[in-house]
């Protein structure tokens, strides 16, 4: 019987929307004969909020929810320093969300110098930077649960994980939004004529969808094992991304007609010839109803 | 004597004094920490806000996503927005509520009684679904799938035979475990013995409630408010069971607090509870008639009424699914641009914990001024001892702590949402 | 480094281009052509099989030439007011030393749009010239230089302008050197166009 890893599950400044999604892992059961959380803001653990700030608890993995300030206070303790303990001891640490990560969300809440553990947006910090090597950052707002538990489980059985410069497991990283879209035709014959409500068009060219340039796997490993936002006709809104959230999300950033942000790797010449050719073309079934 | 109270989508701490007879004659309730959302919202773009208020919070998040698009939609003049969106709407609505009932009853209120937290039964209900928000929205947590004008998606006849087997599904988990018995004798019953006697989760707290004597525990002013009117909820006032209609959001009032950083509200200067009892007692549900008329506005009837609420909510999501039209649109696209709209909008919604209202000022589409008035800000006022809040006045009297806990989390108290 | 056969290619377009300009497109003929570099019409037909398809590879030619001097401007970090000027002396540089080029574009393409119906489909044959007038105008936007606006009025615009100033030329209705216009045409369309 091999013993479970102790994970502390730490929240910031959340919303406690990671948690939650992590509740719609579909394997908990199997999850937790393999892991044991300290502390959890919604699962039952061995000790309290007041035990983990107050004692030194043994903890394998700290996961790090939500964004972190100097100013920021856990039940009258800065939580810098709570982490400052427990990243530390751990032997892992991994940034949940994008919060965590980039600082997302709520970097705009007003505290002094909210950023995520490594990162302010695009820019690294400094406070921990120590702890770089140990860390794996898992953005998403929220994240998809069987991408947080896949990697704890990576962490559990030693496996080195490849990471990119934000270091999040590749794995799920170098996918984009984009793969797997069920809209792909649309998009790649350049037809612009999405409207809201209708199961064909791609958003992209219109109403902002940031899949082509967007790092996740979210139309690769489903939402909920069922679907996705850009499936179901709801634009990408980069929420993996460093500098999520942007502004003007339902709308696509043109400049003379031309989308600002490009397809990932793609160039603006490559991107302007291709567009230039399929655009002198009609494809008559995808200018209809699918059905 | 201060207590700290976790795992309520946040923290909470009581600070509870006694009188000479030791009973508590005051608790204090203090909230730590916000995130300002209001200010976030500042000067941004008024779409934007589709996709920041879900993070208010997220359990309860999808209620405040259909509370903005409301806001918004209602700074239009003249809007039209297809009867296909608001049963979509409505459905998700119930679907999130729903899951929230399940956690709150199987990860907050079984270990209140000295039962284990039952995880799975928890998470595997509210995981189906959370399937059915996701068939309609792309993904739950956090969809933004109810714009200005209806909903993004283009649902077919295959997707609503899904969600209705996602529906049959819960119904089934619902009559194997919280209460074994047919879903539809369940919702018709009007007679609080009946259920007791009956196999399942509920009958089981019920019981112990019954065997500690703590059926009138948690009485209040039984003072109700329902704002978020739609198919099933029915909006009013309820002082016990004097019904009253007509409600005008100009007489709800935020205040300050000293301590924490949640606000108070009223309405007409008085503290009136929120949440399932309140909308039972206004749709005058038979089963919770019977709790109110035993035992008042205790944690017998509130935890009563909000399990209740899950196969009613069932049921009526059952028959609003027929309703939709397959072949009438999802969307129509509003004749003016938001960015020419300057007005001001308000959204109300019933979420998982009560009313929830939204209140936008918008300047040629960008947001000037936001306003949040959660449901959990309705019960956990932090009033003064000559005027108390819904829930300090449900704590009054008691002399153990652990009760007074017990009473606090009947309400279900989301901490996030309420400091927002 | 172009091959050998590229280089006759480019020979033959050349000569394609001023023959087109003398004589006029659909007076011209492939043995015409032939004759005028010394070739066989056999070997003509080697690297043009018809004459439709040298119309098309013509304009491809012109487009590419174009499109690269405009892609020099485009990559040099000036304002845009001085891009503008520097891409309406660029054209106006090539009517006067290759005018047998935009002749082409304006009597031939623009004429005979029945001759590149197919496999030259929109824009597809004039891709590099219409991608870096995009970049032009998109850069131009972005940096707040260039009111936004749809891509086609400001094109229309732009490449009416000067097409017709050419035509005229063409036509020697204009008293000046196409050179000496130059000034007041960047300031004009620049005047249009910028925010």
């Amino acid at each position: 019987m091999c013993k479970k890893l102790q994970i502390l599950w730490l929240s910031a400044i959340s919303c406690n929307g990671n948690a939650h999604s992590f509740l719609n892992y579909p394997q908990l059961d199997v999850f937790l004969d393999n892991f044991e959380f300290i502390y959890h803001p919604i699962i039952e653990s061995d000790y309290t909020l007041e035990d983990v700030i107050n004692k030194d608890l043994d903890c394998d993995i700290l996961l790090i929810d939500g964004a972190i300030s100097p100013e920021f206070k856990k039940m009258d303790e800065p939580i810098i320093n709570i982490v400052d303990r427990y990243a530390h001891k751990a032997k892992k640490i991994v940034t949940v969300g994008t919060c965590a990560t980039f600082g997302g969300i709520f970097s705009q809440s007003g505290y002094a110098y909210t950023t995520g553990l490594h990162f302010n947006q695009k820019n690294p910090t400094f406070l921990f930077k120590s702890l770089k090597d140990k860390t794996i950052s898992i953005s998403g707002c929220p994240i998809q649960p069987e991408v947080l538990a896949s990697t704890l489980y990576a962490i559990k059985k030693d496996i080195k994980l490849k990471l990119d410069n934000y270091l999040r497991p590749q794995e799920f990283f170098a996918y984009t939004v984009h793969n797997g879209c069920t809209r792909n035709e649309y998009f790649e014959y350049k037809i612009d004529n999405h409207v809201f409500g209708k199961k064909e068009g791609c958003m992209f060219y219109d109403h902002g969808c940031q899949a082509p340039f967007t790092n996740a796997s979210c139309n690769k490993i489903l939402w909920n094992e069922v679907n996705s936002k850009t499936r179901a006709g709801l634009p990408c809104m980069g929420c993996t991304s460093p500098d999520f959230p942007k502004q003007n999300l339902f709308k696509t950033k043109k400049n003379m007609g031309i989308p600002q942000d490009l397809p990932l790797g793609v160039g603006k010449r490559t991107y302007l010839t291709l567009a230039g050719v399929t655009k002198a073309f009609k494809i008559k079934r995808l200018e209809e109803e699918l059905f | 004597m201060i207590k700290l109270i976790e795992k309520i989508e946040g923290e909470a701490r009581l600070n509870f004094s006694f009188d000479k007879n030791k009973k508590i004659d005051f608790v204090d309730i203090e909230f730590f920490s916000t995130r300002n959302i209001e200010n976030i919202l500042q000067d941004k773009p008024a779409l934007d806000a589709l996709v920041i208020n879900p993070r208010v919070c997220g359990i309860c998040g999808h209620a405040h996503l259909l509370a903005t698009v409301k806001a918004l939609e209602d700074c239009y003049q003249n809007i039209k927005i297809p009867k296909n969106a608001q049963i979509l709407r409505e459905l998700t609505l119930n679907f999130e509520l729903i899951q929230n009932h399940f956690k709150w009853f199987y990860l907050t209120v079984l270990p209140l009684f000295g039962y284990k937290q039952h995880l799975l039964k928890a998470t595997l209900p509210s995981q189906t679904i959370a399937k059915a928000i996701a068939t309609v929205g792309g993904q739950y947590p956090h969809t933004s799938y109810a714009i200005v004008g209806g909903v993004v998606c283009d649902i077919s006849a295959m997707d609503i035979i899904k969600i209705e087997s996602y529906i049959d599904e819960v119904i089934s988990y619902f009559e194997n475990n919280i209460v074994v018995a047919k879903s539809e004798e369940f919702s018709e019953c009007d007679n609080v013995e009946k259920i007791m006697i009956k196999d399942g989760d509920l009958p089981k707290i019920l019981l112990n409630i019954k065997e500690k004597s703590w059926e009138y525990v948690g009485k209040s002013y039984d003072r109700f408010i329902t704002f978020g009117e739609n198919s099933y909820f029915q909006s009013g006032k309820s002082i016990k069971t004097r019904v009253s209609k007509n409600l005008n959001t100009d007489d709800v009032k935020e205040q300050l607090n000293q301590n924490s950083h949640a606000k108070n509200v009223t309405y007409k200067g008085k503290y009136y509870e929120v949440g399932p009892l309140s909308r039972a007692m206004l749709k005058k549900t038979p089963l919770i008639k019977d709790a109110h008329r035993r035992y008042g506005d205790s944690i017998f009837s509130r935890i009563l009424s909000r399990v209740c609420e899950i196969p009613q909510l069932l049921k009526h999501s059952k028959k609003l699914l027929q309703e939709i039209e397959l072949n009438q649109p999802f969307y129509i696209e509003p004749k003016t641009d938001i960015s020419k709209i300057s007005a001001c909008g308000i959204g109300i919604v019933e979420a998982a914990r009560g009313s929830l209202i939204h209140k936008v000022e918008l300047e040629k589409g960008i947001i000037k001024n936001y306003e949040i008035i959660t449901p959990t800000q309705w019960n956990l006022s932090n009033g003064e001892k000559k005027n108390l809040g819904i829930s300090q006045k449900a704590m009054i009297g008691e002399s153990d702590i652990s009760l007074a806990e017990i009473i606090f989390k009947s309400f279900d108290v989301c901490s996030v949402c309420t400091t927002h | 480094m172009q091959t050998k056969k590229e280089q006759k290619k480019e020979q033959i377009i050349q000569n394609a281009l001023s023959l087109f300009a003398k004589k006029g497109f659909y007076n011209t003929t492939i043995p015409d052509i032939a004759e005028a570099l010394k070739m066989s019409v056999g070997n003509m037909y080697n690297y043009f099989k018809s004459k439709d398809i040298l119309a098309k590879e013509i304009i491809k030619y012109i487009s590419i030439y174009l499109g690269g001097k405009i892609r020099e401007v485009n990559e040099q970090d000036i304002s845009t007011e001085q891009k503008t000027k520097k891409i309406i002396e660029l054209y106006f540089k090539t009517a006067l030393s290759k005018p047998e080029m935009i002749d082409y574009f304006l009597r031939i393409y623009l004429s005979n749009r029945e001759v590149f119906l197919d496999g030259c489909e929109g824009m597809i044959c004039v891709n590099e010239f219409v991608t870096e007038i995009m970049i032009y105008f998109e850069e131009g936007v972005k940096c707040g230089d260039l009111r936004d606006q749809d891509f086609f009025s400001a094109f229309g615009l732009f490449m009416g302008y000067l097409g017709g100033m050419v035509f005229l030329k063409g036509e020697n209705i204009l008293p000046k050197e196409l050179d000496e216009y130059v000034d007041d045409i960047s300031y004009n369309i620049y005047k249009a166009l910028s925010v």
